[in-house]
């Protein structure tokens, strides 16, 4: 008979290096229209960095995401980064973007406040303009001051920037110190079906409420929410490899070693919790890796929740609940004839 | 698809015409010898979210994913060099043991075979981002079966892997170890002696467990342990190596953090930094198993050795065997906690399964330990960890780096200590968890703290108080 | 070496193969289509996946000479020169691709399972799919975008039922 169980769990993660420097560097040129090239030296790989990274820069320079034309990996041409790695790119080469753009942005200032009549401190960048703050009216084109900045006055508006969070060594006695800048909080709740008389699980539903400070773009936040639910069901329930007794891998593919499938999946809901850490970009953290932390947890106290069997070795198999049911039940049979 | 698919004769009788010369022209269907061209839809159509200001907050879509959905995105093995060879590598498919001999004449002697390499080949045949423990191709030892003992380039993938089994490897077994507790032990196999097995160790200590656990009104116990898993990216680890005439290697590479990498090629090579290119595209799929080189050394030297491109892909196989994994953990967790369920003191041991070399561990051992705690409120505790190599797939990076082992272990523990007190998992978390201004295991201030937040929320979604559903 | 016909995204191939070459080595390194991946050689990633005859196969599976009189379609053909498919720009437009490599896989058997069923519920989008492993999206916007574009295609039946099959 199948049984409803519900179980959550939350957690916390670090942003970047454990004490470790881990910088970025970045490039930003706004052209001669008023859009805009980043230069990063960051890799794309699926999570959506190069989109979140261009739209960094185009809020610095107050563009529209499709205004900035984001380059990426090649280590002849590209500034340095420390990479893909960390839920480190939104934060830390987010912050180096930031800065590059803000240089380049600086620079159009500077070509723009005589020419509006006012000091450059007093300028914004918004909408694809260069105005006055507080005076909306008196404003430029950005194409117009970019093109002014490199063919009239010859300052082309480039930027580059790098970035490092700070932190302080942990004593090695009692690990005391300050190893991250900024860290990242969730919580999960999932709902299963265990069978009693089989011990398989149904995972039906995840609820995500995940912090990330600002969400730089929501949908790429729910798709790393998503994926990392899906492999951390993988690491709850069913993935596992397994050596024999000579130390050789007895299931190194993909018939054999089960991961998620498309049937697998609960419907998934999530929350983005409001928050803003005025150390990241905009506001922003980073979510990559945290997404799949809670899940297993989230996983197994619904099992508990559903069957009573606390299963403490992952992966939670179907044989493993069983067993773990049916020596409950021994347990209990015995409880009741003594 | 397990049977050739049947053609009716009419069909095949107008394919057939169609394929006859001068019928092409008048037959709807063009004919092609030529490799087709892909589609590039004259829609450019930009979605309008692209165009909107301000930027920050959009639901922008991604321009490359409108290339990943035409097909048109060019991963490492989508690409071809004129020339290009296609490398594989021999794994030893044995844990432990000497390399006595390795006889590669056979195989070299093979038409369509280009090179073969060794360990002796490699200039510095040693890599790692904490210590250099990895060999690029095992070359005296080997320390587990997915270890490289040698490389062949070949004008095709199929000779390539043909010339592997054509390689003699002749070993002499040593003992070995394949239980992290086990490999605690002083009688132990050292893997890598005389470095003892445990390789990395991290204390947190704060105020005095002890004397707080023996105060508690309640202290629960409990091991908790977990697998070793798989990254598995849908695109195995791929790269491309190619020589200019001034002696800079080129490597189109899978592999996600291609700074780093290139310091780690020029190392292994000898080469100045400025020596080597590192170009990646897309990685296709990643979470940490694509963050240090692999076979990146073995393609420039088989490259070097042949003066043409040489490719190489990782086979599924490989994936699984020759690329870093997740940590298995063994967590001892000991929790004294007062009658409200507020937690006193926590004492954690971590054993981390660290396979046969360091990899990532360092890094993956710190973050674990720091985390193991949980992100709650605890003035006393000890926590313990170390790492230690065995015979078995080198861990490493992978997506949360030790933290969802041990949130497993802490969370699992924190509704055990809930149905113990008979106090509601969410209340009990919310009693216990960090605020702005609590100070974390390492007595860092921390702000910007809304785990609060995130379990009212999460269970005002899921309608937790309303008991479900 | 064996002479093969077929057709592919509408334009006949005449190859001449290796009896072992399977049709994804074919695609990949004789036409240069390298929109199909190859995952994992075995038929278990779906990486590979293309139309032939109307049916979703793994091209690493089935032998090149097999697809001898065949109509194949690849991710290549899916998009005219005028428009994406909807599938392709439901992808695009929900998310539904990270890293993409399982993506043009996905995408083909999502359209094998339209083409015979264009009206799915979620579960049948789900049974579509689970042939087609994605590590980084946990499937979930792909369904939703494969839910999205049935929509529009069931709207503009005409417009799109003939693509990729010029």
């Amino acid at each position: 008979m199948k049984r409803r169980g519900r179980g959550l769990a939350c957690m916390w993660y670090p942003i970047g290096f454990t004490v470790t420097a881990n910088p970025s560097a970045a490039t930003v040129k706004v052209n001669e229209d008023g859009t805009a090239t980043l230069l990063t030296g960051t890799v794309e790989t699926g999570q959506g960095a190069l989109t979140v990274l261009g739209q960094i820069a185009a809020e610095a320079l107050g563009v529209a995401t499709d205004d900035v034309h984001v380059v990426s990996g090649d280590t002849d041409t590209m500034p340095m980064d420390t990479g893909a790695i960390a839920s480190r790119t939104t934060y830390v080469t987010g912050n180096a973007v930031k800065l590059a753009a803000e240089k380049a942005r600086d620079i159009l200032f500077e070509v723009a406040a005589p020419l509006l009549g006012v000091r450059a401190d007093q300028l914004e960048a918004r909408d694809r303009k260069i105005q006055v703050r507080a005076f909306p009216q008196r404003q430029l084109s950005i194409g117009d001051v970019a093109l002014q900045a490199q063919a009239v006055k010859g300052q082309p508006a480039i930027g580059s920037a790098t970035w490092n969070p700070p932190t302080v060594p942990m004593d090695p006695e009692t690990g005391q110190g300050k190893p991250f800048n900024t860290y990242v909080y969730a919580t999960q709740i999932a709902e299963v079906d265990v069978d009693d008389e089989t011990g398989e699980v149904d995972v039906l539903r995840v609820v995500a409420a995940h912090d990330c400070g600002t969400a730089i773009n929501p949908m790429l936040v729910e798709g790393q929410v998503e994926g990392g639910i899906s492999m951390g069901l993988g690491f709850a329930l069913q993935e596992e490899i397994l050596f024999d007794a000579a130390g050789r891998q007895v299931n190194p593919n993909l018939t054999n070693y089960i991961m998620p499938t498309s049937l697998d999946m609960p419907e998934i809901e999530v929350d983005i919790v409001a928050n803003y850490d005025p150390t990241g970009p905009f506001g922003a953290k980073g979510v990559g890796e945290p997404t799949a932390v809670p899940t297993a947890a989230a996983i197994l106290n619904a099992i508990h929740d559903a069957v009573g069997v606390r299963i403490t070795a992952l992966p939670a198999t179907a044989e493993k609940i069983l067993a773990a049911i049916k020596a409950r039940r021994a347990a209990a049979g015995k409880t009741l004839t003594a | 698809m397990d049977s050739k698919p049947v053609v009716d004769g009419q069909r095949q009788a107008e394919l057939q015409r169609a394929a006859t010369p001068g019928v092409a022209a008048e037959h709807p269907l063009r004919i092609y010898r030529e490799p087709l061209p892909a589609v590039f839809p004259a829609e450019l159509r930009v979605p309008e979210v692209r165009l909107q200001t301000p930027a920050v907050g959009q639901r922008a879509t991604r321009p490359d994913a409108r290339l990943h959905g035409l097909g048109q995105t060019r991963y490492i093995d989508d690409m071809a060099f004129p020339g290009m060879l296609h490398a594989r590598i021999k794994r030893a498919g044995v844990a432990s043991a000497r390399i006595l001999r390795i006889d590669t004449r056979e195989a070299e002697a093979m038409p369509g075979v280009m090179a073969v390499l060794t360990g002796r080949d490699i200039p510095v045949n040693s890599f790692g981002p904490s210590f250099q423990d990895q060999p690029v191709l095992a070359d005296d030892r080997v320390f587990h079966a997915g270890d490289g003992v040698a490389a062949v380039a070949a004008v095709t993938e199929q000779l390539a892997a043909d010339a592997l089994e054509k390689i003699r490897v002749e070993y002499e077994p040593l003992p070995a170890v394949f239980d992290p507790l086990e490999a605690l032990r002083e009688d132990a196999h050292q893997v890598h002696a005389p470095a003892n097995n445990v390789y990395a160790r991290k204390v947190i200590r704060k105020g005095d467990v002890e004397t707080a656990l023996a105060a508690s009104a309640h202290v629960f116990e409990q091991q908790y342990r977990t697998q070793m898993v798989e990254h598995v990216p849908i695109e195995p680890h791929a790269a491309i190596a190619l020589w200019d005439a001034n002696g800079r290697v080129t490597l189109y590479s899978s592999l996600g953090r291609i700074t780093l990498g290139r310091a780690d090629v020029a190392r292994t090579l000898r080469l100045p930094v400025n020596r080597v290119r590192l170009v990646g595209t897309i990685v296709g799929g990643n979470f940490g198993g694509k963050n240090e080189i692999t076979q990146e050394p073995v393609l420039a030297l088989l490259s070097k050795k042949t003066g043409r491109p040489v490719k190489g892909v990782y086979t599924r196989n490989e994936e699984f065997t020759a690329s870093t994994t997740r940590h298995p953990f063994i967590m001892d967790y000991k929790t004294g906690v007062d009658r409200d369920g507020r937690i006193l003191a926590r004492k954690v041991r971590l054993v981390l399964d660290g396979g046969a070399y360091c990899s990532w561990s360092e890094t993956t051992l710190g973050k674990a330990a720091i985390l193991s705690v949980g992100p709650y409120r605890i003035d006393h505790l000890l926590v313990e960890a170390c790492v230690v190599y065995t015979n078995k797939t080198m861990t490493g990076a992978m997506r949360g780096f030790g933290a969802p082992q041990v949130c497993f272990a802490y969370e699992s523990q924190m509704d055990e200590i809930a149905a113990a007190l008979g106090i509601d998992p969410l209340e009990i978390r919310l009693r216990n968890v960090f605020v702005n201004g609590s100070s974390s295991p390492t007595g860092q201030v921390l702000d910007s703290v809304v785990v609060r937040e995130s379990l009212l929320q999460a269970a005002e979604r899921f309608g937790w108080k309303e008991g479900g559903a | 070496m064996i002479t093969i016909r077929f057709v592919v995204n509408g334009a006949l191939q005449v190859l001449s193969v290796a009896p072992e070459t399977t049709l994804l080595g074919a695609l990949r390194n004789q036409l240069g289509l390298t929109g199909a991946k190859s995952g994992c050689e075995v038929g278990d990633c779906g990486a590979c996946t293309v139309i032939v005859d109307g049916r979703s196969v793994n091209a690493c599976l089935m032998l090149a000479v097999q697809a001898d009189g065949c109509t194949v379609l690849t991710i290549e053909g899916l998009a005219t020169r005028e428009k994406l498919h909807p599938l392709q720009r439901a992808f695009e437009e929900l998310a539904a691709l990270q890293c993409g490599f399982c993506g043009p896989g996905a995408i083909l058997s999502a359209k094998a399972l339209l083409d015979v069923n264009p009206d799915p519920s979620r579960q049948e989008v789900r049974d579509g799919l689970a042939g087609n492993l994605c590590r980084c999206t946990g499937y979930t916007k792909m369904i939703d975008a494969v839910l999205h574009a049935a929509q529009e295609l069931r709207a503009a039946p005409t417009s799109a039922a003939t693509h990729g099959e010029r």
